[in-house]
């Protein structure tokens, strides 16, 4: 069951900076009628496992949950055995179940999906209705982990507990207490790290995992990019947690220093300066210094390679001006990608962003950028004030960039190149060659022959 | 293919389970038919998840910004609150926030969690100045295409008026779920020809067809709005196309019983066309323009040309059921085998289509028939499922989701027109894969 107690312990997580200006009492994630915008607390934990491409993932509730959802994700795996990731398995329940209980269909999917799937785990998900009609799912899970052999993790996230953030937690909760701690290691090394919270899109982490490899840091487990179950379940092993861009996943790692003694650091992998300040925050980290001097050597020899291709971009965006509207880390991270490309960015919305995120946000911008709390409004005053070249922006802004006939790029559409790492750079540097040479946003804005002038 | 076990047509489930699904749901299907009405609010009643995947599913299908709101019924509202106190709190809330928008209507659904708990939704007009609708779509009972079909007949039970007068040249199209946006202006304007005044509801015609704006996404733009709805009881003429939507046209029959309703499980091919035809000459006593005739000519010429490889060759469909069914019928007029219908939900009508297999599944299980045909047609999913097989089967994307191209709304497979187009597209996929596939 979802305890009162753990949701409430999860929302008012003292480690997560979404906290600090808020009244006590008030945690993260508290929906007021209409205004809960965003996937629920069953897709954030969804989004956190589901990356386990050797474990079969079933959604126990109606039809809403995983009918328009699975297969939607660019998380990339390198699992030589069947994808999961890429199927969806529902027990799609109906009335009945409504009326008499879930439990026996639970129970029998679960035994199918052994026998014909032979998965290494599989996380079975709650949802509001199997939720709300009280199936007893850590029973069914813990009878079927013990007739098959294998983990059967009960997710405890239906999404009336509330959005996304708190389902990620709730995710790293079931993580901790089924898995991690349940199996050792083969073997171990001095820089054994777990990547905490990416979740490989597009490859992200294959855009930096190379460079840990040169430098000689190793990768025990990943929660749960490109990531396998049977690693996750070493993980206490670890000498440092490294969470990238998910403060959601912090109560996770604050619980494994109290209970395992293991470290975190909090990085970041876009642009080059982020990329670089996260080796050398993980490098400090497990403090040897012969790999601290490794990582500097690497650092140079890849920023040197970066550099030198990036020559040409620089040249063609000297002077080019960007306007940036988009939620999250994403109003730092991506005006640090551009400024690396020799962009100035004017202005970036902080709308939704923490205080943490905020503070980040004007580090990078400097004491002249504009920091947007209404970016809807006032983005246009600001393209014309600063005669800016591009507009980077959700889809319903793109009318904004036709009017104001300037470029634009739909940053919250799904990418299918990263821009992560070191050569995630490049690919934003193609996209933003080609949006900028592009001339169908001035086309389009052209009045029709019956339109007044 | 004599030894795939056989899979029974039933209302009830064959396995526990769904592996890779096609099944959408109810909800789903009522948020899509609340955008395709002027100036409604389409509005979720249930926690934000429900809403928020169909906002990114919608985004995805048609490439355009989604209007859809929700209640987020959170965990204490979820036991204390009956349903009106989320609801009203959700439509202040919302519009508070948003002063520029003026709903005309608002169209709520329920989901599967305000339904377990029982919320009593009727009430909310009472309270509310704004005209409202509210369908009951529970996601545990029926699919995407019935929840569209509800949300049609509710606006016509809870706002369509009684009379018995009727407008002789006044018509009403009820367009099941799949047909797209482009289909939907076809048939109308196909009406229109004969001289009727056409109405289509839901109408999204003029919405989610691609066509740039400015308040995109805010509001549903359909071609439909709440004051023409409550005059469709002066419709002489209902057609419902698709099985799914006769209870709908029932509806309608209720409010004037003088109605002449006509029914078309579906506007593909040949003979239901000319059905369709003749009863609108027959009503308007005039002979079609010379464009229909026109093309049902090269209709005919598309049917010979296209009948030697279509003739020869296997099909399977995967989809809503009244969708599926003109595919058939269309298919096999010009000799297509169809080896198997995969339906997403249960429907009287796929007792009806003469194939080898029919019966309501999801790509696990269509899996086995995608490896011995030549021709398959399915949404997105099956891409990744024919491209990790060994035989080279052609795909033709048709019904939701269909991420993998643009343009979707403007997809026409309907009347004379549509079906000549289907044809072609059939036959040139059948000879890629056949003659110049990876195998050749
Ligand atoms: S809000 Fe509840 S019912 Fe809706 S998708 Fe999330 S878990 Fe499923």
């Amino acid at each position: 069951m979802v305890s009162r107690a753990k949701i409430k312990e999860l929302m008012n997580e003292s480690a997560c900076s979404h906290n600090k200006d808020k009244k006590k009492g008030e945690g993260c994630d508290m929906p007021k009628p209409g205004m809960a915008a965003g996937g629920c607390a069953f897709d954030g934990a969804q989004i956190s496992l589901f990356p386990y491409a050797d474990a079969v993932h079933l959604v126990h509730g109606p039809q809403t949950c995983l009918g328009a959802s699975w297969e939607t994700r660019e998380t990339l795996s390198s699992y030589a055995g069947r994808n999961h990731t890429v199927m969806g398995f529902t027990t799609g329940i109906t009335t009945n179940d409504v009326i008499f209980g879930g439990d026996k269909r639970l129970k029998d999917s679960i035994d199918y999906i052994v026998a014909k799937y032979a998965p290494e785990a599989i996380f079975v998900y709650s949802t509001c209705v199997t939720a709300m009609v009280g199936d007893d799912i850590d029973m069914t899970c813990k009878l079927g982990s013990q007739a098959h052999n294998i983990p059967i993790v009960p997710v405890h996230a239906p999404g009336f507990v509330g959005g996304k953030n708190l389902g990620s937690r709730l995710a790293g909760e079931a993580v901790l207490e089924h898995l991690i701690g349940t199996k050792e290691p083969e073997f171990t090394t001095p820089f054994d790290i777990n990547l905490i919270g990416d979740y490989n899109v597009t490859g992200d982490m294959w855009e930096y995992l190379p460079i840990f490899e040169k430098i000689g840091i190793r990768v025990l487990s990943s929660l749960s990019g490109d990531g396998r179950v049977g690693d996750i379940r070493t993980a206490h092993r670890a000498k440092l947690n490294v969470i990238v861009c998910a403060k959601s996943l912090i109560t996770l790692c604050r619980k494994m220093q109290e209970n395992y003694n293991i470290p975190w650091v909090s990085v970041s992998f876009y642009g080059k300066r982020d990329t670089s300040f996260a080796i050398m925050e993980i490098v400090n980290a497990l403090g040897d210094e012969a790999l601290i001097q490794k990582a500097k050597e690497v650092i140079a020899e890849e920023e040197a390679k970066l550099e030198a291709k990036l020559l040409p971009y620089k040249k063609l965006f000297a002077g080019k001006k960007a306007v940036l509207n988009t939620g999250g880390n994403k109003a730092w991270s991506i005006a640090s990608g551009l400024q690396d490309l020799g962009i100035e960015v004017v202005a970036t919305s902080v709308r939704k962003s923490t205080a943490e995120d905020k503070e980040k946000a004007r580090e990078y911008l400097g004491a002249e950028g504009i920091l947007m709390m209404a970016p809807a409004s006032e983005q246009s005053k600001i393209i014309d004030e600063k005669n800016a070249d591009i507009l980077l922006a959700g889809g319903r802004s793109l009318y904004t960039a036709i009017k104001k006939k300037i470029s634009f790029i739909d940053v919250n559409q799904e990418k299918k190149v990263s821009y992560g790492g070191y050569n995630g750079l490049l690919n934003l540097a193609e996209d933003l060659k080609y949006a900028f040479a592009n001339p169908v946003f001035a086309n389009v804005s052209k009045k029709a022959p019956w339109e007044e002038e | 293919m004599e030894n795939i076990p056989k899979i029974e047509l039933s209302k009830h489930e064959h396995k526990p389970l769904q592996v890779n699904p096609i099944k959408l749901s109810q909800p789903m299907g009522a948020a899509l038919a609340f955008m395709g009405i002027k100036n409604c609010m389409p509005l979720m009643h249930g926690s934000q998840g429900c809403a928020s995947y169909a906002k990114v599913f919608y985004t995805r299908h048609f490439n355009e910004p989604i209007p859809l709101y929700n209640t987020s019924v959170g965990d204490i509202t979820a036991i204390l609150d009956g349903g009106d106190f989320s609801i009203l709190m959700a439509i202040e809330n919302i519009t508070k926030k948003n002063t520029s928008l003026k709903p005309e209507i608002i169209g709520l659904c329920t989901t599967g969690l305000t339904e377990t708990k029982g919320d009593d939704v009727r009430n909310v007009a009472t309270h509310i100045e704004i005209p409202y609708c509210y369908v009951n779509t529970p996601d545990y009972e029926g699919g995407m295409e019935s929840g569209w079909a509800l949300t049609a007949k509710a606006l016509i039970k809870q706002h369509t008026k009684e009379t018995i007068e009727l407008q002789a040249n006044k018509l009403l199209l009820l367009p099941h779920v799949s047909i797209q946006p482009i289909e939907v202006e076809k048939i109308k304007e196909f009406c229109e020809s004969f001289g009727f005044e056409s109405y289509a509801l839901p109408d999204l015609s003029t919405s989610l067809d691609g066509y740039l704006s400015q308040n995109q996404g805010k509001l549903g733009t359909g071609a439909i709005g709440i004051e023409e709805i409550r005059e469709l009881g002066t419709c002489a003429t209902v057609v419902s196309i698709g099985h799914s939507m006769q209870i709908a046209a029932k509806a309608l029959l209720e409010k004037n019983p003088n109605i002449l309703h006509l029914h078309f499980d579906h506007l593909m091919g040949q003979q239901n066309n000319d059905n369709f035809v003749s009863v609108l000459m027959k009503i308007r006593q005039i002979q079609p323009k010379s464009f229909i005739k026109r093309w049902r000519g090269r209709l005919q010429d598309a049917m010979l040309d296209s009948h030697f490889l279509i003739g020869s060759s296997h099909f399977v469909i995967t989809g809503e059921p009244d969708m599926c069914v003109g595919m058939c019928e269309l298919l096999q007029s010009v000799g297509g085998t169809i080896d198997a219908v995969i339906a997403t939900t249960y429907s009287t009508v796929l007792e009806r289509i003469s194939a080898q297999n029919v019966f309501v599944g999801d790509l696990e299980d269509a899996q086995i028939y995608f490896e011995n045909t030549d021709l398959v047609i399915s949404n997105y999913h099956a891409e990744r499922l024919l491209h990790m097989q060994e035989r080279d089967t052609g795909l033709i994307l048709r019904g939701f989701p269909n991420y993998e191209e643009l343009g979707n709304q403007l997809k026409n497979d309907q009347l004379y027109e549509g079906s000549t187009y289907f044809l072609f597209e059939v036959a040139n996929k059948l000879r890629e894969v056949k003659y110049h596939g990876k195998h050749n």
